[in-house]
């Protein structure tokens, strides 16, 4: 992997714009804090926005705007940032989100005390997840990893609807604890390092060229794999995900499923994937079986939720179960699908997210029973439903088309039984969110006279809007996203085929 | 041997290499003398500044000591960089223990000249204890911490608790010195040495009782580091003596008393390394479970703190098994940051204790947000970096200790801390929990903060996050002197 340094450290700025405005609004007025976080949310996405531009698209495969700083010489830890065309998606998704996070509540009903607190969570929450798509150290990916936790923990537990400590105290433990295995997973590969070359050492680059005897690389990739499996989340360690997702604010829920998610299967990707390519060759059947049953019991379990926002969170981890189907199947086309379909799977699960938040507080009630019909007085809110919800079903122009297309393309170099498998997933995706657009639009509802509907408008449209922009964009424009990944998914396939 | 020869035999004390602790005694007589002399009024104000002055003077020499190394005394007294930087961070906390007793027993109706004089004398014993390897100096300055701690711990002679945990501790640490001094008597007849270095390079043919005596000399130091299953006095003498007692119990103690273990570490490894891997490996496994296990269902804040000192020992020791110089790193990057984690967790209890009607229970942390925002966000910190949540101290150490485990390949004791510490989450957590997402039970507030309290919270607060940061500043230290121990 080659290093483009910088002269201007972007990277390291864009993690330092969030937490100074998280610095600021400690020490401000509340009425100001939302336009602080705001402008502070904004700036980052900005700054993403140039850094976007100014990306070297020929050289994806290499790590640019590199930055490196020593933290500690002996056991070689850097803070070591940059970006290659994957973290660059990731990079770029994470400040999306974070700012459409930020403007959806500035109007949120839910958020009416502890200000100060809920956007320095917002804001922190952003400048760790810059860190972890940015880091080329292991050791310094999983500080930030971790940190993220804390501001979510509050996030739920302080802001969040009726079960909020049992699900906050439940998504800390599971998270924690699952992570302490990719703890010892990254001591082992640092101490593999240091038998195999003189020196300890956490940096990405060093730890490729290591090598492991099968048995012990195995071993390593199934302790990464328990940390990253429970953070995607794959079935059977996904059980902390509806609860969390479903009382989470709705600001938190979209930072949660658009890009906390995203840490897991990134980290599978490059770590996983990465570092351990024999162990990966070697377990393909399982993981691709793990993530298939992930599609067909998530998306099964998502047809029977009453609750709207459980029902959006098992459609999250059906979602990921073709995120982790197609990036186990290790060819181009999985690779590329797998990657489109986190970055897509962002849009589409935080704009489900908000029409549950939107829809409560127009009701005030998560039930589907109560909900059936409601979107028909709001004709602006009924297409944006449409939209996202047809998006989210895989249909043609919408974003998540492209990753289950490509999933089956994947599945068929295999096998038609396997490609028939992806369909069927596919199939029971599609019912679910038929499901949902049939209670909303299609239901009758009687009482409906007694309740007054005002259509959605302001920050929340805006919020919408900065979501659906780019949900067009990746079903009309494929090309431009697949062009900025293209190089380092090639990168790790070709370390990864290098052995066959 | 004619008179000259004695002589000529005659060594002058090297006082560069003995400058912090000879200040620690000169400070501890003086306040001896002043608490007999002066009046009571008079006293309340120079005993506890007096004791701060000796104790910076002390921290400031270490400037001079930390240029020299070698042994003085005839070998009895050893200056490295290990023990420049246990004493320093001792010292430290020491003047912290200062900042939060002064207002804690004023708050108890109560001033103690003695807690000032017996404070200095426990520290001189815990600052030769950490550079010795000798066994009578050992022994000498083992007892000079334990009674120390005795009297402490009963400080409060109205409380029963107070009381009924310095007499375990009394007991229980009456048997782990005699222990100790039994075994040491066994090694001397093995070797015909006292310098614990010569004993365990000694190639004798009485092996067995080279052993009896390791055995008895180390479960002596186990029953001091409160070891799983030598660990039954340790919860009631930190819950019963004085607050600021029990923080510098946790940290200075445990230091002082790890540290001889730590000393004589690679030297039992060279020896018997498979024995030795397993057996404390055994007592770490089962430390950490226990500790975190029993911390769970405690109701009692600083019982609840006791077993989590005890499942640190377990951590600790965890690393002790490794027979790698990382293992070494790991148990003393541990120890050090343990004592600052220790000690800021129980001063916060400390200062809680003055609120009325605080009765140390955990649920009282409900809603401390609300009451004492910038106290409930330091103890925060302290649960964090108890649980090992980056960028803390805490994980720096757990890291270590995973690093150290997987260089020797113990997964099985790798594992087990794995499941502990996700045990731990839920009491941790908890508090952290009750403090900033329950409503408030009741309101809290401490009367009279003093600027030195305040001054050394935001100290020890800032250390646990900014060693873990720049950890640089420690390694400087640590790592050669784990490299000198390490070349045997």
């Amino acid at each position: 992997m080659e290093l483009i340094r910088t002269e201007f450290p972007f990277i390291t700025l864009s993690l330092l714009i969030p937490a100074i405005s998280a610095l600021i609004v400690l020490f401000i007025q509340d009425r100001l804090v939302r336009w602080v976080s705001l402008a502070g949310a904004g700036l980052t996405f900005l700054l993403s926005l140039v850094v976007l531009f100014s990306f070297d698209y020929s050289k994806t495969a290499s790590v640019q705007f590199y930055e490196e700083y020593t933290i500690l010489e002996e056991l070689n830890v850097k803070l070591s940032l940059g970006l290659d065309g994957l973290s660059m998606l990731m990079y770029f998704l994470t400040t999306l989100i974070s700012l459409v996070a930020i403007v959806w509540s500035v109007r949120d009903k839910q958020i009416s005390f502890r200000l100060k607190e809920y956007y320095i969570a917002f804001l922190l929450t952003e400048s760790f997840l810059v860190g972890v798509f940015a880091s080329f150290d292991v050791l310094v990916f999983y500080v930030f990893y971790e940190l993220t936790l804390i501001p979510m923990l509050f996030v739920i537990g302080v802001w969040g609807y009726k079960l909020r400590l049992y699900s906050a105290y439940k998504f800390f433990i599971y998270i924690f604890a699952s992570s302490l295995f990719l703890l010892l997973g990254i001591a082992t590969v640092a101490v593999v390092h240091y038998k195999g070359f003189g020196s300890f050492s956490f940096s990405y680059f060093d730890l490729l060229k290591n090598t492991y005897p099968l048995g012990l690389e195995i071993f390593v990739f199934l302790l990464f794999f328990i940390a990253f499996a429970v953070k995607t989340p794959l079935v059977p360690f996904h059980t902390w995900l509806p609860d969390a997702h479903g009382e989470a604010p709705t600001a938190g829920s979209v930072v949660l499923a658009a890009i906390l998610l995203k840490m897991g299967t990134y980290a599978l990707l490059r770590f996983n994937v990465g570092l351990f390519p024999e162990a990966t060759l070697k377990l393909m059947p399982f993981l691709v079986a793990i993530g298939l049953i992930t599609i067909v019991y998530a998306s099964w379990m998502t047809i029977v939720q009453n609750n709207i926002k459980r029902f959006v969170a098992y459609s999250s981890v059906s979602h990921m179960g073709f995120v982790v189907t197609a990036l186990f199947l290790l060819n181009m086309e999985g690779l590329r699908a797998s990657v489109m379909e986190m970055f897509a799977h962002g849009m589409t699960s935080a704009s489900l997210f908000m029409i549950a938040g939107f829809i409560y507080s127009r009701l005030h009630t998560f039930n589907m029973e109560n909900l059936r019909g409601s979107v028909k007085f709001m004709p602006v809110f009924a297409v944006l439903v449409a939209t996202t919800a047809f998006a989210a079903m895989g249909l043609p122009g919408g974003s998540s088309f492209w990753g289950k297309f490509l999933t089956v393309v994947a599945a068929k170099e295999y096998s038609l039984s396997l490609a028939l498998l992806v369909i069927a997933g596919g199939f029971f995706s599609a019912a679910y969110v038929l499901f949902m657009l049939k209670t909303l639009f299609l239901d009758v509802r009687e009482e409906s006279i007694l309740i007054h509907f005002t259509d959605i408008r302001g920050f929340k449209l805006a919020s919408f809007i900065l979501l659906v922009i780019p949900i067009f964009l990746i079903g009309f424009f494929p090309h431009i996203f697949f062009n900025m990944f293209e190089g380092s998914i090639g990168f790790i396939l070709k370390n990864l085929l290098g052995l066959k | 041997m004619t008179i000259e020869d004695l002589i000529g035999t005659l060594q002058l004390p090297r006082l560069e290499l003995f400058l912090p602790e000879l200040i620690v005694l000169v400070t501890a007589f003086t306040v001896f003398t002043l608490d007999l002399v002066l009046s009571s009024p008079l006293k309340r104000k120079i005993l506890p500044s007096l004791s701060a002055i000796g104790y910076i003077l002390a921290l400031l020499s270490m400037t001079v000591t930390v240029q020299y190394k070698g042994d003085t005394f005839y070998g009895t007294f050893t200056n490295d960089a290990l023990g420049v930087l246990v004493k320093a961070f001792e010292l430290i906390i020491a003047l912290t223990v200062l900042a939060f007793a002064h207002r804690y027993f004023l708050s108890k109706k109560s001033f103690y000249g003695e807690f000032y004089y017996i404070l200095a004398f426990t520290l001189l014993g815990a600052m030769i204890l950490v550079s010795s390897y000798n066994l009578i100096i050992i022994y000498v300055s083992l007892e000079l911490v334990s009674i120390g701690f005795y009297i402490l711990t009963a400080l409060l002679r109205g409380s029963f608790i107070s009381k009924e945990g310095a007499f375990k501790y009394l007991i229980l640490g009456g048997l782990s010195i005699a222990l100790a001094s039994y075994g040491a008597v066994f090694m001397y007849v093995y070797s015909g040495s006292i310098d614990l270095r010569e004993i365990l390079r000694y190639q004798g043919e009485d092996y067995h009782y080279l052993i009896l005596g390791l055995v008895l000399f180390l479960i002596g130091f186990a029953i001091k580091i409160g070891a799983v299953p030598f660990h039954f006095w340790l919860p009631d003498a930190y819950q019963g003596a004085p607050t600021p007692v029990t923080a510098f119990m946790a940290s200075v103690g445990k230091l002082a008393f790890f540290i001889p273990v730590v000393r004589i570490m690679p030297l039992i490894q060279d020896k018997f390394a498979v024995a030795w891997m397993l057996t404390v490996g055994v007592i770490a496994a089962a430390t950490m479970l226990y500790g975190n296990f029993v911390a769970l269902v405690q109701k009692d804040i600083k019982r609840l703190l006791a077993y989590s000192s005890i499942a640190h020992s377990g951590y600790i020791l965890a690393a002790v098994a490794v027979t790698e110089v990382i293992g070494l790193k790991a148990v003393i990057y541990f120890l050090v940051v343990y004592a600052i984690m220790a000690a800021g967790s129980f001063f916060v209890v400390a200062m809680l204790e003055r609120s009325e009607n605080w009765n140390n229970e955990t649920r009282e942390f409900a809603g401390l947000r609300f009451s004492l925002p910038y106290v409930a966000f330091a103890f925060m910190v302290y649960m964090f970096a108890l649980l090992g949540v980056p960028p803390t101290v805490g994980f720096v150490g757990k890291t270590l200790v995973f690093m150290a485990l997987s260089f020797d390949e113990l997964w099985w004791l790798a594992f087990i801390m794995i499941l502990s510490t996700a045990i731990s989450t839920g009491y941790y957590v908890r508090l952290v929990v009750l403090m900033y997402m329950k409503e408030k039970e009741k309101e809290v507030s401490i009367p009279g903060r003093s600027y030195a309290e305040i001054a050394s919270l935001v100290f020890l607060t800032l250390l646990t996050v900014a060693l873990a940061v720049v950890p640089g500043v420690v390694w400087g230290l640590l790592s050669p002197g784990a490299e000198t121990l390490f070349a045997r």
